[in-house]
């Protein structure tokens, strides 16, 4: 494998929302730079992995080159999972593993339980079997014997993690050292998911969306610290928000230096996994591997990125008790979002007549009071979708 | 009230066009299908498949038709993925296909693998799947495959820049179509990658087709100075220069087309002057 040594990492650069920034860094060309690379690990909970802080989310990557060079840079830990490219995720890496020695990398993967529902809760095709044979194909296809942590690929309701069947499969699979550690990724709903987690000893990790711009923050890291305090390894995903910009024009760009070192200055959280898909993104994250201080500018870029509104309301519903008329306020911005955002305004009619809150519902107030967490101007979002009450039902397409 | 009426008026317009769109799903005889699911756009998309959202979104995803069918206690979930082209659909489909999968003749091509049935034609990606183990529902699959095929708008054709990959030696259904950061480079984009095993060795052959020769120019130079190679008054020909992790590259460049061919080494010369000679003929 010949080793990167004239790339010119110069051009390179994001622009923060409120300055642009410049990177300039190097790979490491020869395994004795990385000895004198600075390289900041942590150590995963309670099962004493030394992991370091900026780790690989392999998703999207289809170049195993570039993962070959993040290890060769420090970055050791790596995530994939049974169902990312259809299994062709874990075959690249394990073609890319195959001829390097097995203790000298971390890789963890996911399998998702079949046929939960919507709302997290298991049915009765969610079962073992399937669990397993997923597993056993992933194994396959990584040419491992072993993986070092298996997640139960998507938890958001409490309840899937006190379901049996596939407890105890993973435990089996554990005890039968297939994994060497368990646990669960968690997406929605994190912070019950983790906190009912952190109240049992069953879980070794837990990959977790955590990010500068979620909403309960401080449920948030009320969680992280007691499923820290439990032993439980902490690994931050989704640390972007939802990608390198910060609208869907991609005109303004997200600081993703400083939304990095946001989620490692947090101490329960021991790495994050930033997907990376090409050498930019991975000289970019190398510099963070190595410094995750959060310098004034990057912390005036996060506040300007989480100033941006974007679309969606989270439904928190600490807006309503500031509406004088007790508008159900989430409510009118699912609204506004069926009709622009899933471009369905038949869904955003009906309930709009399901709520009757008629056609101007805000016209008694100058000013108005609600405060939004994500910024939305509130008055100007019911105003605009509330006139479709006034559209015959006819015309609705 | 005039400007009032007009701007409920543009409001529908707007939304009423995209809405539109919207695709009918098939009958199925014994199966009862609904849709509880938005219509899914670029806006939301992640909230139905999460993080590999963004890989849609870079094939140029437009929206998502979601429906179930039911018999009985088993589900048969159906996804439409509307891309902008053919190009799009292939891509996507093209990134989650294995040559280990079962091959049908369905749309552009499809496979069927556990309990699944992928297939892509014209603009669209469909994906179609059940938890069930019953024989009769994993058969129900390909009826209800075959039913949306028909029912879909475009041609039942691989992308034409495939043909242009020499056969010898090309692994079989392994071609992609890259739309984002080739050999991990963010200036290399929308590229045709197809597979080589010839006499033991193993290489890749990547196809860009820009809009002008000077746009080939621009990625040409981009590639080269990234390399450090002196890149002064191009006007066309090959270029063999190491890159990094990604070793020696064989870079061609004739008009718009530029072939790049990785895996082979500089000693490997000769095979590589070869395949770029017949593509770029």
């Amino acid at each position: 494998m010949s080793r990167l040594n004239r790339r010119k990492f110069v051009k390179t650069g994001i622009a923060g929302a409120a300055g642009i920034m410049a990177f300039s860094p190097v790979l490491a060309s020869e395994p004795s730079a990385l000895q004198e690379k600075k390289i900041l690990y942590r150590t995963l909970g309670k099962t004493g992995i030394k992991v370091p802080v900026v780790s690989f989310g392999v998703m999207r990557a289809d170049n195993p080159n570039l993962c070959k060079a993040a290890y060769d840079n420090g970055i050791t830990f790596f995530d994939t999972a049974n169902g990312y490219q259809n299994g062709n995720n874990e075959t690249m890496l394990g073609n890319l593993f195959k001829g390097i020695p097995r203790n000298s990398f971390i890789l963890e993967t996911k399998v998702k339980p079949a046929a939960v529902g919507r709302d997290g809760i298991p049915t009765d095709q969610t079962t073992a079997e399937d669990f397993l044979a997923k597993f056993n194909v992933s194994l396959s296809r990584l040419q491992m014997d072993y993986v070092d942590i298996l997640f139960i690929h998507d938890i958001s309701n409490p309840q899937l993690l006190k379901y049996k069947p596939i407890v105890r499969a993973v435990k089996k699979l554990k005890k039968d050292g297939k994994t060497r550690f368990i646990g669960f990724s968690t997406h929605n709903n994190m912070a019950s998911v983790i906190d009912a987690a952190a109240s049992t000893d069953k879980w070794d990790v837990i990959l977790t969306t955590y990010n500068f711009k979620l909403p309960n923050i401080k449920e948030m890291n009320a969680a992280l610290k007691k499923a820290n305090d439990a032993g439980i390894g902490i690994v931050a995903m989704k640390t972007l928000a939802g990608g390198s910009f910060l609208d869907k024009e991609k005109t303004k760009p997200l600081n993703t230096s400083a939304a990095l070192k946001w989620a490692l200055s947090n101490p329960n959280v021991h790495t994050a996994i930033p997907g990376m898909t090409n050498f930019d993104h991975l000289a970019i994250n190398l510099k963070v591997l190595a410094d995750i201080t959060i310098t004034d500018q990057e912390k005036n870029d996060l506040l300007a990125a989480n100033a941006e509104p974007g679309l969606y309301c989270t439904g928190c519903t600490k807006c309503m008790p500031a509406c004088p008329f007790n508008l159900p306020v989430p409510d009118l911005m699912r609204a506004y979002m069926y009709a622009y955002g899933y471009s369905n305004p038949s869904m955003a009619y009906t309930l709009l007549g399901e709520l009757g809150t008629g056609s101007a519902p805000c016209s008694n107030c100058e000013t108005c009071r609600v405060e939004c967490n994500r910024n939305f101007n509130v008055k100007e979002k019911i105003s605009d979708i509330s006139r479709l009450v006034n559209v015959p039902a006819d015309f609705i397409v | 009230m005039k400007y009032k009426i007009l701007s409920c008026i543009v409001l529908f317009a707007s939304v009423s066009f995209l809405y539109s769109q919207e695709l009918s799903f098939p009958d199925m005889q014994g199966y009862k299908w609904s849709t509880n699911y938005p219509v899914y756009t670029p806006d939301n998309l992640w909230d139905f498949i999460d993080g590999a959202a963004e890989t849609y979104l870079s094939y140029n995803f437009e929206n998502l038709h979601v429906a179930e069918y039911k018999k009985g206690r088993n589900v048969i979930k159906l996804e439409i993925y509307r891309h902008k082209d053919n190009i799009q659909a292939f891509g996507i489909y093209s990134s989650e296909r294995s040559p280990s999968f079962r091959f049908i003749n369905i749309g552009g091509q499809g496979y069927k693998a556990d309990g699944s049935l992928n297939f892509f034609k014209g603009k669209f990606y469909v994906k179609i799947r059940t938890y069930s183990k019953s024989e009769k529902i994993l058969q129900s699959l390909e009826t209800l495959a075959l039913k949306v095929a028909d029912m879909l708008p475009g041609e039942s054709v691989m992308p034409k820049a495939l043909s242009e990959f020499p056969e010898m030696g090309k692994k079989k259904n392994e071609e992609t179509y890259i739309r984002e950061s080739v050999l991990g480079h963010e200036f290399l984009q929308d590229a045709f990658k197809a597979m080589y095993e010839v006499n033991d060795m193993s290489f890749s052959i990547f196809l860009i087709d820009k809009s002008s020769p000077d746009e080939s120019r621009k990625v040409i130079t981009s590639y080269l100075s990234n390399a450090g190679v002196e890149t002064d008054d191009l006007l066309g020909g090959k270029y063999v220069f190491k890159d990094g992790y990604n070793g020696d590259i064989f870079l061609s460049w004739k008009d718009t087309r530029i072939v790049i061919i990785s895996g082979l080494s500089k000693d490997q010369t000769e095979i590589a002057n070869r395949y770029t000679s017949e593509i770029l003929r």
